[in-house]
This record gives C-alpha cells, sequence and structure tokens, in this order.
C-alpha cells in the first residue's frame, strides 16, 4: 500500500463501514481536535492553507469557497453533493460503501467550520443501496454523540439529513440540487446569486463533493500545511481516479497528484487490454475533451491537464483502445446528454436533440459532408451559450474528437455504415 | 424614463455619485441607474434586443438565451436580460459573435416549433415570426422527419387552450402564476426536448386572470378559446378604449372586424391594469356585437301605437311631450334616469337638462343611493396601494367587483411589503383597526360603495390611532364614479357641491311614477339601472305607468317597450367619450365598431332636445363636451385626459 494514500488507506479492512472499527482506525479523531483545539474559523484557515481544491469537477479551492458566505448571516447550510452521475466516474459511491463516517466525519467538520446547522446529504437516486448505508451510519454517529445537539459535549450542534434524488444528471449542478433539495423540479438556478449568498431555502449555503469531505478529517489531524505539502503547489493532495474503459484492471485507484497518467495507465491499471494499443482517453468523465497517447506523460496536476485542451474534472479516466471509433463514443456521449438535459434553455434542450439526430446518422454512415460541418457549427452555438455548463460540456467531447480525428469522422460520412467497427477486412473488431 | 445622453466616459470628468453608471451600448454613451438590466439600457437608447423568456413584469430567468450580447471583458456573451450594468461597461448587441448566436438559437427554437403559421392565431403578431424575419437564419438544416410533436389541442379550461408543439418553454406562463396572480396552475413536466407545458395534476385552470396567458405567450402555444382561428392580427382594427366591464378602468384595445368585436387585448397602463386583465372584462366582448338593437327613432303617445319617425320629429315630439308636463305640474313631477353605462360627456348634458331646462331635481344615476357618500372616497389612487404601509380590504364586494385589483394587491405584498388585510364586513371597524394595527404611516382602506358608512368608520378610527389614511371606493359600473362626479345625483352638484332641494333618488323616482307623482321620464341607457330581476320588473311597471317616457336605449328592453318617444343610442363601442374609474382616472373610450343605427351619438340628441325645449347652443360634440366640463369642474380641468380628478374637500 503506497503511502500517500488518504482516503483509501483502510479500504479493505473488515467492518470499516461500522463505527466500532472506524473510531479504533482512528476515526473521528479530526472532529474531535477540530471541536477541543480550533475554532471555526481556524478550521477554514487550516483548510484554505492546504490548498485543497473542490473535487466534484470544477476544483474550485475549497477554503475559498467557505469564505465567500457573507459574515453574520444565519442559518447557513451544508449540502453535501453525493450526485455522482459524470459517466465513467464512481469514486464517491466507493467512498460511501467502503468508508462512510470518513465522510460524515468530513461532513461534521465542515459544518462546524461554516457553523451550519444542518448539514443535507443529496445522494443520487440509483444509489439506493449507498444511500441506506449512510442512513444507518448517521444513526451511529447520531447515539454515538457525533451528531446531533451539542456534538461531543461542546456547544456546536449539527443535524445531518439524507436524502435521495430522483435519478437526473443535471441534479448533480449544485444549484439545480439545491432546486430538487427544496422538492422542485431539479433545474439549475441563475447565478448571481451564488450559492454561497443566497442558496439553499434563501440561506448562505455550502455545497461539497464527496470526495473535498472525506479530506477533511485527515486535513485537520495532520495540518493544511502538510496536505499542502502533497503534490504539486497548485493540485494539492490525492485524488481517487475512476479508470474504465479498454485496461486490464479497472477500479478506482487513489494518486498523489503530479503523478504521471502514463503510471497511473500501466502500473495501477495494469495497462491497455488485450495487447492492443491506447487510442485515445478521456481524463475526466464524460464531459471533458479527449486526450491522445501523446499526453500520457502529463502529470495529473488540474492545471497541466486544463493546459492540453481537457480538465481532471471529476476524476474518470475512460481509456479506449485502437478498435474504438470515436464517432460511436461521440455519439453514446451525446445520447446521454440529450436524455438528462433538463430543457430549460433552448440551446441545451435543442442542440443536443440535433447533436443526437446528426451523430446517429453519422454512425450509420447516412450522413453528408455538409451535415457533419453543420455538427461543428451546431456545437459552437452551444458551447458557452448554454444557461449551464451541462450543455457547454455535451459538445466538448464531440468537438475534440472530432478536432483530432477529423479523418475518422469524414470516412463515416456515405460510408453506409461505421468504418472504424467494420473494419478494413469487413470484420467487427468490438 | 429617458436616458441622459453625455459625453464618452473616458474623455469626461468623472462624474459626481449620483446612483448612475455610464455605459456604451453599440457606441452609444448613456448613463443609467445603477442596477438597471442591460436590456432595459437598450431599450432606452433605441436598441432592439430580442427577447422570449424575458418580460418586463417579471423577473428575469434567461433561459431562452436569446438576448445574449456581447460585453467587454467578458469572455462568454451574456443574457441582456440578467445582466445588470456596471460602471464603464462596453456592450456590443449586433457583433458577428452575437449575430450568429442570435441565429443558432433561433435554429434551435424552430427545431421542433410546428410549420403551421399560416393557421396560427398568432400569425402575424408572434415574437418567433418577426424575430425569424429580423434576425434569423434563412434556412433551417434539421430535417422535418424528425421534429418531436406533442398534443395540439390540450384544453386547459373553457376558456383556454394550448398548443403544446407551438410552445418554446420561455415559462412566461408559469412564471406569470408564480409572481403575478401567486397561483400555480401550469407546470413543467418532462424533460430536455420532451419538457412541455401542462396543467397541474390535469386539472382545469380555475384562475380568474387566465385570459392574460395567450398575450403574454411570445407564440401561438396558449390560445384563448373565443378568439382561436377567428381572425388574423392584419385584419383587426384596433381602437384604445377602457374596459366597459367595471369602474377599475384597465385599459384596452378593441380588435374589431367585420363590424364585430373579436376579443379585448389588454394595453398597459402601470398606473391602473398594469398590463393584467381579469377574465371577466376580457371575454365580456360578446356582448357588444348583439344585433338586438333599436335602430330607428319610435314615436307615440300613450294608447297609440307607436310609428317610425325622423330623429327631428322625434325630439320635437319628446320636447312637446316633456314642456306640457313641466308647463303643467311642474319640474318635480318629471324623473330623469341614467345608468353608469353613459360616459361623462352625456351625464353632464343630461344633468344640466334636468337641472336648467326641465327645472327638475329628480335625477339620478342607481336606484339604490349608498349612504356617506364623500367627495375623499377615491383619493387613494391605484398605483398608491403599493406605497401604503397597509391596506385594508373590506369584505370580498371590491375584489369582486374590481377583480384585477387582487393583481394589484398581490404585487404589493410580495414585492413592496404592504400588509395586506382582507376583513369581514360584519366583524366592524374595530377589528379592521386592530389587524392593520395603529401607528404612522400611509394606511389604505378599500371597500365597495354599498360599505361606504364602515369605510368612513374604519378611515376615522384609523386616523385617531395616528395613520395618515387614504380611502378607495369601488364604484359599480363603468361610469359609477363618474356619474357622481358630474353631479348625476339628486343632492349633488358637479364636483361634489350641495343641490338644493334634493330630490329623489332613483328607486324613488320609479316609486313616484308608479304612484303618478312623477308623469314624465327622461331616461338615458337606464336599462343598465336594474340588475336584478325585481328591479327590472319595476322598471317595467314603472315605466309603463308614466304619462310620457322619452328613453334614449340602444337595446330594447323594460325601458324601450313602453316608451312615448324612443331614440336609438350608441352603445359604448360605438362613441366617443370619457369614463371615470373608481380613482378618478378620466378615460376616453373611441368608437371600435360602426353605430348600429344612423341616428346621431347622444351628445347631440341630447343638446337638440334641449335646443327644442328653448336652449340652442349647447355643445353637441362629445370633444366640446369635455371642454365645457373642465371649466365647471376644476378637477376635471386638472385630469386632462388619463390623469385622475380628485376632489379631497368638498367646497361648501
Amino acid at each position: 500500500m503506497a503511502e500517500y494514500k488518504l482516503l483509501t488507506k483502510d479500504f479493505g479492512i473488515e467492518g470499516l463501514e461500522t463505527l466500532a472499527v472506524y473510531e479504533r482506525l482512528g476515526g473521528y479523531q479530526g472532529l474531535r481536535k477540530a471541536l477541543r483545539d480550533l475554532t471555526p474559523d481556524e478550521v477554514v484557515a487550516e483548510v484554505k492553507t492546504s490548498a485543497i481544491r473542490g473535487r466534484g469537477g470544477a476544483g474550485f479551492p475549497t477554503g475559498m469557497k467557505w469564505s465567500f458566505l457573507p459574515k453574520g448571516v444565519h442559518p447557513r447550510y451544508l449540502c453535501v453533493n453525493a450526485d455522482e452521475s459524470e459517466p465513467g466516474c464512481f469514486k464517491d459511491r466507493a467512498l460511501i460503501e467502503q468508508n462512510p463516517h470518513q465522510l460524515i466525519e468530513g461532513i461534521l467538520i465542515a459544518a462546524y467550520a461554516i457553523q451550519a446547522p444542518i448539514a443535507f446529504i443529496y445522494i443520487r437516486g440509483e444509489y439506493r443501496d449507498q444511500r441506506l448505508i449512510l442512513e444507518r451510519c448517521v444513526e451511529e454517529a447520531r447515539a454515538a454523540g457525533y451528531i446531533g445537539a451539542g456534538v461531543l459535549g461542546s456547544d456546536f450542534s449539527c443535524d445531518v439529513i439524507v436524502h435521495g434524488g430522483a435519478g437526473a444528471y443535471i441534479c448533480g449542478e449544485e444549484t439545480a440540487l439545491l432546486d430538487s433539495l427544496e422538492g422542485l423540479r431539479g433545474q439549475p438556478r441563475l447565478k448571481p446569486p451564488f450559492p454561497a449568498v443566497k442558496g439553499l431555502y434563501g440561506q448562505p449555503t455550502v455545497v461539497n463533493n464527496v470526495e473535498t469531505l472525506s479530506n477533511l478529517p485527515h486535513i485537520v489531524m495532520r495540518g493544511g500545511a502538510w496536505y499542502a505539502a502533497l503534490g504539486p503547489e497548485k493540485s494539492t493532495g490525492t485524488r481517487v481516479f475512476c479508470c474504465s474503459g479498454h485496461i486490464n484492471r479497472p477500479g478506482n485507484y487513489e494518486m498523489l497528484l503530479g503523478t504521471p497518467i502514463r503510471e497511473l495507465l500501466e502500473e495501477e491499471c495494469g495497462g491497455v487490454w488485450k495487447g492492443r494499443s491506447l487510442k485515445a482517453f478521456q481524463p475526466g468523465g464524460g464531459s471533458m475533451q479527449v486526450l491522445l497517447p501523446e499526453h500520457l506523460d502529463l502529470p495529473l496536476d488540474m492545471d497541466a491537464v486544463t493546459k492540453a485542451g481537457s480538465a481532471l474534472g471529476a476524476g474518470a479516466m475512460v481509456f479506449m483502445d485502437e478498435t474504438t471509433c470515436l464517432v460511436n463514443v461521440s455519439m453514446r456521449l451525446v445520447d446521454f446528454y440529450h436524455h438528462e438535459s433538463c430543457g430549460k434553455c433552448s440551446p441545451c434542450r435543442e442542440g443536443t436533440y440535433f447533436q443526437s439526430d446528426l451523430l446517429h446518422r453519422l454512425e450509420r454512415g447516412v450522413l453528408t459532408k455538409q451535415e457533419l460541418a453543420t455538427l461543428a457549427d451546431i456545437c459552437d452555438n452551444m458551447n458557452g451559450k448554454c444557461f449551464c455548463p451541462l450543455g457547454d460540456t455535451a459538445t466538448w467531447f464531440v468537438m475534440s474528437a472530432y478536432q483530432a480525428f477529423r479523418e475518422e469522422f469524414e470516412a463515416h460520412c456515405g460510408a453506409g455504415g461505421c468504418p472504424v467497427r467494420m473494419g478494413r477486412r469487413g470484420e467487427v473488431l468490438v | 424614463m429617458a436616458a441622459d445622453a453625455s459625453p464618452t466616459p473616458a474623455a469626461a470628468a468623472p462624474p459626481p455619485d449620483d446612483g448612475r453608471v455610464a455605459v456604451n451600448i453599440d457606441g452609444r454613451a448613456l448613463r443609467v441607474p445603477r442596477g438597471t438590466l442591460i436590456l432595459d439600457a437598450a431599450t432606452q437608447a433605441g436598441i432592439h434586443i430580442p427577447i422570449y423568456c424575458a418580460h418586463p413584469k417579471m423577473e428575469p430567468v434567461a433561459v431562452c438565451r436569446m438576448c445574449l450580447v456581447q460585453v467587454e471583458k467578458l469572455p462568454k456573451l451574456q443574457p441582456a436580460c440578467a445582466t445588470v450594468v456596471s460602471d464603464g461597461m462596453v456592450v456590443t448587441t449586433r457583433s458577428p459573435q452575437v449575430v450568429k448566436e442570435q441565429e443558432g438559437v433561433l435554429e434551435f427554437l424552430l427545431l421542433n416549433h410546428p410549420l403551421d403559421c399560416p393557421v396560427c392565431d398568432r400569425g402575424g403578431e408572434c415574437d418567433l415570426q418577426d424575430f425569424t424575419v429580423r434576425y434569423g437564419p434563412p434556412t433551417s438544416r434539421f430535417p422535418i422527419t424528425e421534429k418531436v410533436h406533442f398534443n395540439k389541442a390540450v384544453r386547459l379550461s373553457d376558456r383556454i387552450e394550448l398548443d403544446q408543439e407551438r410552445c418554446i418553454l420561455c415559462w412566461r406562463c408559469t412564471r406569470y402564476y408564480e409572481e403575478i396572480t401567486g397561483e400555480k396552475e401550469l407546470v413543467l413536466q418532462e424533460r430536455g426536448v420532451h419538457t412541455l407545458i401542462a396543467p397541474f395534476n390535469d386539472q382545469p385552470l380555475r384562475s380568474e386572470f387566465q385570459g392574460n396567458l395567450p398575450e403574454i405567450c411570445p407564440v401561438g402555444a396558449l390560445t384563448h378559446i373565443k378568439y382561436r382561428f377567428r381572425a388574423r392580427p392584419w385584419d383587426l382594427q384596433r381602437s384604445r378604449s377602457i374596459c366597459p366591464e367595471c369602474s377599475y378602468g384597465c385599459n384596452i384595445n378593441v380588435d374589431a372586424r367585420d363590424f364585430e368585436v373579436k376579443r379585448f387585448a389588454s394595453r398597459d397602463n402601470p398606473l391602473v391594469d398594469d398590463m393584467w386583465l381579469c377574465d371577466r372584462g376580457r371575454y365580456s366582448f360578446p356582448r357588444w356585437n348583439s344585433t338586438d338593437r333599436i335602430r330607428r327613432p319610435m314615436v307615440g303617445g300613450r294608447g297609440e301605437v307607436a310609428m317610425p319617425a325622423t330623429l327631428e320629429e322625434a325630439v320635437a315630439q319628446a320636447a312637446r311631450q316633456l314642456a306640457a308636463v313641466r308647463d303643467e305640474r311642474g319640474g318635480a313631477a318629471i324623473g330623469v334616469l341614467a345608468s353608469a353605462e353613459s360616459t361623462n360627456e352625456e351625464l353632464w348634458l343630461l344633468q344640466r337638462l334636468a337641472r336648467e331646462v326641465l327645472d327638475t331635481p329628480n335625477l339620478d344615476h342607481q336606484l339604490e343611493a349608498f349612504p356617506g357618500l364623500a367627495a375623499e372616497e377615491h383619493e387613494l389612487g391605484i398605483a398608491e396601494i403599493e406605497e401604503c404601509r397597509a391596506v385594508a380590504v373590506l369584505g370580498p364586494e371590491p375584489e369582486r367587483q374590481a377583480p384585477v385589483l387582487t393583481l394589484r394587491l398581490f404585487k404589493a405584498a410580495t414585492k413592496r411589503g404592504v400588509a395586506v388585510r382582507r376583513l369581514d364586513t360584519g366583524a366592524g371597524a374595530r377589528a379592521a383597526v386592530e389587524a392593520v394595527g395603529g401607528g404612522e404611516g400611509l394606511v389604505g382602506v378599500i371597500a365597495d360603495e354599498t360599505d361606504r358608512a364602515l369605510a368612513a368608520d374604519v378611515t376615522a378610527r384609523l386616523r385617531a390611532a395616528g395613520a395618515t389614511v387614504k380611502r378607495l371606493t369601488v364604484t359599480r359600473g363603468v361610469n359609477g364614479r363618474g356619474a357622481k362626479d358630474m353631479g348625476m345625483l339628486p343632492g349633488l352638484l358637479p364636483g361634489y357641491r350641495a343641490a338644493s332641494p334634493a330630490g329623489m333618488s332613483g328607486r324613488e323616482i320609479l316609486e313616484a311614477a308608479m304612484a303618478g307623482r312623477i308623469a314624465a321620464l327622461l331616461t338615458v341607457n337606464a336599462a343598465g339601472l336594474a340588475v336584478e330581476d325585481r328591479d327590472q320588473d319595476l322598471l317595467r311597471r314603472a315605466v309603463a305607468r308614466a304619462e310620457v317616457v322619452v328613453a334614449l336605449e340602444s337595446r330594447p328592453g323594460p325601458v324601450s317597450e313602453s316608451a312615448t318617444v324612443l331614440i336609438p343610442g350608441h352603445s359604448l363601442m360605438e362613441k366617443l367619450g370619457t369614463v371615470t374609474s373608481s380613482e378618478g382616472r378620466v378615460q376616453r373610450i373611441r368608437a371600435a365598431l360602426p353605430p348600429a343605427t344612423a341616428t346621431p351619438a347622444e351628445t347631440r340628441v341630447l343638446s337638440m332636445l334641449a335646443a327644442d325645449l328653448g336652449h340652442p347652443g349647447w355643445p353637441a360634440e362629445p370633444t366640446l363636451v369635455q371642454r365645457a366640463i373642465a371649466g365647471a369642474v376644476p378637477a376635471y380641468a386638472e385630469a386632462g385626459n388619463g390623469g385622475r380628478a380628485v376632489f379631497v374637500a368638498v367646497p361648501a
């Protein structure tokens, strides 16, 4: 077990999901330390020092997010974003299944730091088992005095409420999450005002990702400065990467940020399967732009990957081998966005439908070259013009794949079928 | 509000902080109040930005993305409807990037929009059509076979039908229910491209304000059942007028075609209706299309068969009959009746005719004389409701009489924080004062005219508790207020000066006619007097009993049946004049239809009658009568056209 591992260090220990085992392994010491030794502002300062950035996708510095809360406006709320629904992403699920108390401890530390009397865990509807785990653990922690009035005998009180979503990708967007939590139709809100100023029920609200919060016990225990020393200066700590696709050992791997992507692929994932070579990969889940084998030497560093034209996003690595048809992948991803578009703004609602229609015809090989140009134009008309990032990101993979694999896209035009999947010899390779 | 033109901000010395910021839109520098949206700033500068979801009376949502503009130093295009200007902001509304985006959004909006403009009610006044012509792409790149289809005729209620396919999901209708009426009857269902507007729980709409929905809909999705497939907008003749259904004074456009009113449309007056109409008013238009009308003057004494006559003969006969009664039995034997359905000009001439020519104090425009009539009872303006600390509404009757008042009260309560208290009239004045609370600040008291006495009591008590109180009395009938201002009352002259001697009220006149004490009746639109059945009967019998009945009526009814001289009148849709709303706003009505008769308008007939009775030279045209009114009633001179005539203190 590598030394840098924090969140997944104890994975696999029998009974970790119970309070007793978690406590035996040093659990809830971070919360005790925060309540005993630190003021809320000092916790915020530690987190700022750690320079940890949000693990949900946007990578916004967590400490800075907390400091946007207006002074003296109460009550404030903490919302835990467990609506993990990015295509290819399954790290929060593992963190909840395997070490739920680590998350709850992190939630309580965050709630203490921002002085929130209630924390809501918004978990996606499909995660039914995980919701039951959390509900059980919350009750366990409540019985042990970690949750409720006067946490551990201090004058800080906090309740934790687990709320299941109803199955919508858009509810992972923080303001749509708030609407859904309030019992409304899950759709993003107009910003500003940002949730930090006017969030849940119109009160100042912080929305943090499961993985971000799971880091907090470690930051409090070992200090922000220690955490800041892990990884590159502006991309500190470790991250759990959800690796999937054409690799030998798919799964969640916690990596020290700054490690080359190649190391993740070759050593943790066991390389590309069936002895084939890598054609392309997506570093941040379904939303992010495609990268090529030449990008494997990039470090797992949010800024470095962004500079290369993609993003680490939610940390979902999807690897594609040489037999993959990028048109097919684009089609599947666009179908996802078409299905998940909330319908609020016209470019996303209609644009994803148009994209989907064009890509389906392209994959069937019945699209003309002129219509292929239309596809690029449609993407351009959507990107940056939508109400929320969903519509924008629906174009990113398609546009980047079209740029990087232009010949492959053009070969589909009028081909009467998918030239890649049929192969040159006419046999189906995948 | 006009924008100040100012030199380029960079060149000018830093101006003092006057709460305004400098902004440059398409090269035009202007200074606008801080907090102004780009959209409003552009409108002030005369620059058009296309919008669908934005609505001047609602909060921004920025969902249609039609109004995106380029703001210097910002990487993405910004929605003009939701972005507040900041000092030194430079905005471009027609850059190549914006033009491409506008074409893109219109292509998206038309993707699943049906191509049924030729049969769409909205065709010709449709924002989607107009903006596509002005900003849109020339052709669509989307295959027509792939369009998503929805239900084309969803009956939402007996008034509104929804074409879900034409809907572009601007959310104006759902926001209208949330922000303007406070009801929630329409919701969004499904998601993505399958999103649709639908009634909540499949329940029919029950709102009293549904008629506004088709008007705020930017396309032809929400339609009036009473207007569906009836006319094309370019065939309609539009006349600016006032809703004839109550005395709230909502401004309307009367759209007519082929001598028929096809619809009433709202005409925004922020001081009165705030662009919203009630369904009772909006859908009352069919009654003006009735062909059951009086078309020719008829003359016949008691016991004679009425015969058609020329107007001159009829007026001369009327003058002879009335003069005979006046000269033989005195003016007190004559009763003059009108209703709240006449214009100020007609009522003004009629009360002069009664007092100066027929020498009778017996004149009225209503059957009941509700006690406590005071000039100050309409001091509170409708828009002023929003400035009150609290408003007491006495009983359900004010809102029943003038439904649009409900929307103003809701706006005052939700957007201005006014404490609106709806009170039970049976609970008495003390309860009202308790509900509103004592202390300073402006308090509004709104009552129906039947509750004048209670309103006066509440007002006195609130004033004693330290509040500044203004009253608004909701009068009945479209010109119930104007009739009182014009002195169409037994005890009051124009401008609320006391009349001496006081004559009989409407019911007393009818009862006296039954008893034979009143021998002659002169009536103008008196059919509007009797709202209830038993009053209809009283009116019918009283008119039949009187020896002389000179009637100017537009429709056959209890009065016209037994008139000795019957002269056809013009309906409210056929004439020019002014009516005064409950708050005292003097507003003009205009002819939307040609008159159903060759007889001239009532004002001319009344001045002819005066001339035949020996008083020549009276003004006959409504505009000239208006001038005479302004000369005699100073409040009306101040009100002009569209202003408020306020009588605060009653002159002795």
